[in-house]
């Protein structure tokens, strides 16, 4: 694997990283971050639509024409999207709750379309894999980390998958007792993204510098 | 024309092969969802109906109580009702199935269908949320406001308050349809 190759893929989780960089997808990043389960649920169904996506848009680049390429990928999105929904209710029906509508809604997640309209249908398969790989773990990462802040301070807990006898839910000592709920709320959202953006700026400009 | 037609064609393609990709996961995952959608309302049934038999569905035409069974006991007695209610949310519309003896005192309810914030609305989905209304709206009455309730009760709801009251509501609403209905 080549350098360029390298970077294609590692520029999603840091220096590109669609949510804290490039902001998108915010909608449904401020709403499913309540629990750090949603967010592994909603990153994996994301990634798994921006890989598809990515590669069949790569792979039909030279054959959808120009003046219907936007309904092309949006048919190719949601068929993905559709497919993860159908996927999750059969085998995961409480991610497939818990997500509600913001899974019918990574159709129209900015992420996806933009990867689709500036990177997949300029590059090949390969490097469109690597670049739709690194975008979905960026954005997963980003949305874990909201999560187990919000959840962390808002409830003092972190729920995660239930498996046999444990109940998937994670008490922290002292939070659980006095929880900020308003980082569990819209408010606490956006202010707690707004200390993650500047944070971020703050970094890229000491790296700059 | 030619140039139209091209495209035109080209994207029928393009969803011909989308269609027949989701028939076959459709084709499937159907069984399978239809099992737990099944079985969501079963579990909901068995939740709710006290150890009473779960007798034929009734559809009222009543804008908060979408349909009901009787409750009989083991000599065929009508004992109470499950009456499924609308309710609304802090997220919308919500769907509650709720057990009730014939004096409109609550047995049980479930919190079904529901778009409440998770870790906050949604912990109405417990099994626990909703031991505060067991017992009410017969001899004394389903507590509507937060100010009603005990202080570890109030403390479960959290900073759902729009949850709980909507939940409330609807509840007390089904418990006077049930005082109304009687034995029929």
């Amino acid at each position: 694997m080549g350098q360029s190759h390298v970077k294609e893929f590692t520029k999603g989780i840091f220096k590109e990283n669609p949510t804290f960089i490039i902001m998108l997808g915010l909608c449904p990043t401020l709403g499913v971050t309540t629990q750090v389960v949603n967010a592994i649920g909603m990153g994996a169904g994301v990634l798994f639509v921006l890989l598809f996506s990515n590669i069949f848009i790569s792979l039909l680049k030279n054959i959808i024409p120009s003046s219907v390429r936007i309904p092309s990928y949006i048919v190719i999105i949601a068929s993905f999207v559709t497919i993860v929904e159908l996927v999750m209710h059969a085998f995961a029906p409480s991610i497939f709750e818990a997500l509600g509508v913001y899974l019918p809604l990574i159709v129209v997640n900015c992420i996806i379309l933009g990867r689709a309209e500036a990177f997949a249908n300029k590059n090949t398969v390969i490097d469109s894999i690597l670049d739709a790989l690194g975008m979905g773990i960026g954005f997963t990462l980003a949305l874990l980390l909201i999560a187990a802040l919000r959840e962390g301070l808002g409830a003092g807990t972190w729920t995660l998958f239930a498996i046999g006898s444990f109940d998937g839910v994670v008490e922290i000592p002292i939070l659980n007792q006095y929880p900020l709920r308003i980082m569990t709320l819209a408010a606490g959202a956006l202010l707690l993204m707004g200390f993650l953006k500047a944070f971020f700026n703050w970094k890229t400009a000491r790296n700059k510098g | 024309m030619r140039q139209y037609f091209k495209v035109g064609i080209t994207l029928a393609l393009i969803c011909a092969v989308a269609a027949t990709a989701l028939a076959f996961v459709n084709h499937v995952t159907k069984e399978k969802i239809a099992t737990y959608e099944e079985s969501v309302v079963l579990d909901a049934y068995s939740e709710v109906s006290a150890g009473f038999t779960v007798g034929e569905l009734i559809v009222p035409t009543d804008e908060m109580v979408s349909e009901y069974h009787p409750l009989t006991d083991s000599s065929g007695n009508v004992s109470g009702y499950i009456v499924m209610l609308n309710a609304n949310g802090y997220g919308g519309e919500m769907t509650i199935m709720a057990s009730y003896g014939i004096d409109g005192e609550v047995l049980g309810a479930k919190l079904l269908g529901n778009s409440e914030t998770p870790g906050l609305g949604k912990k109405a989905e417990s099994k626990t949320y909703m031991e505060k209304f067991v017992g009410t709206g017969s001899v004394g009455p389903i507590p509507v406001k937060k100010s009603e309730l005990s202080k570890a009760d109030a403390e479960s709801i959290g900073g759902a308050t729009v949850t709980f009251s909507g939940i409330a509501k609807a509840l007390a609403y089904g418990s006077d349809y049930v005082k109304n209905l009687g034995v029929k």
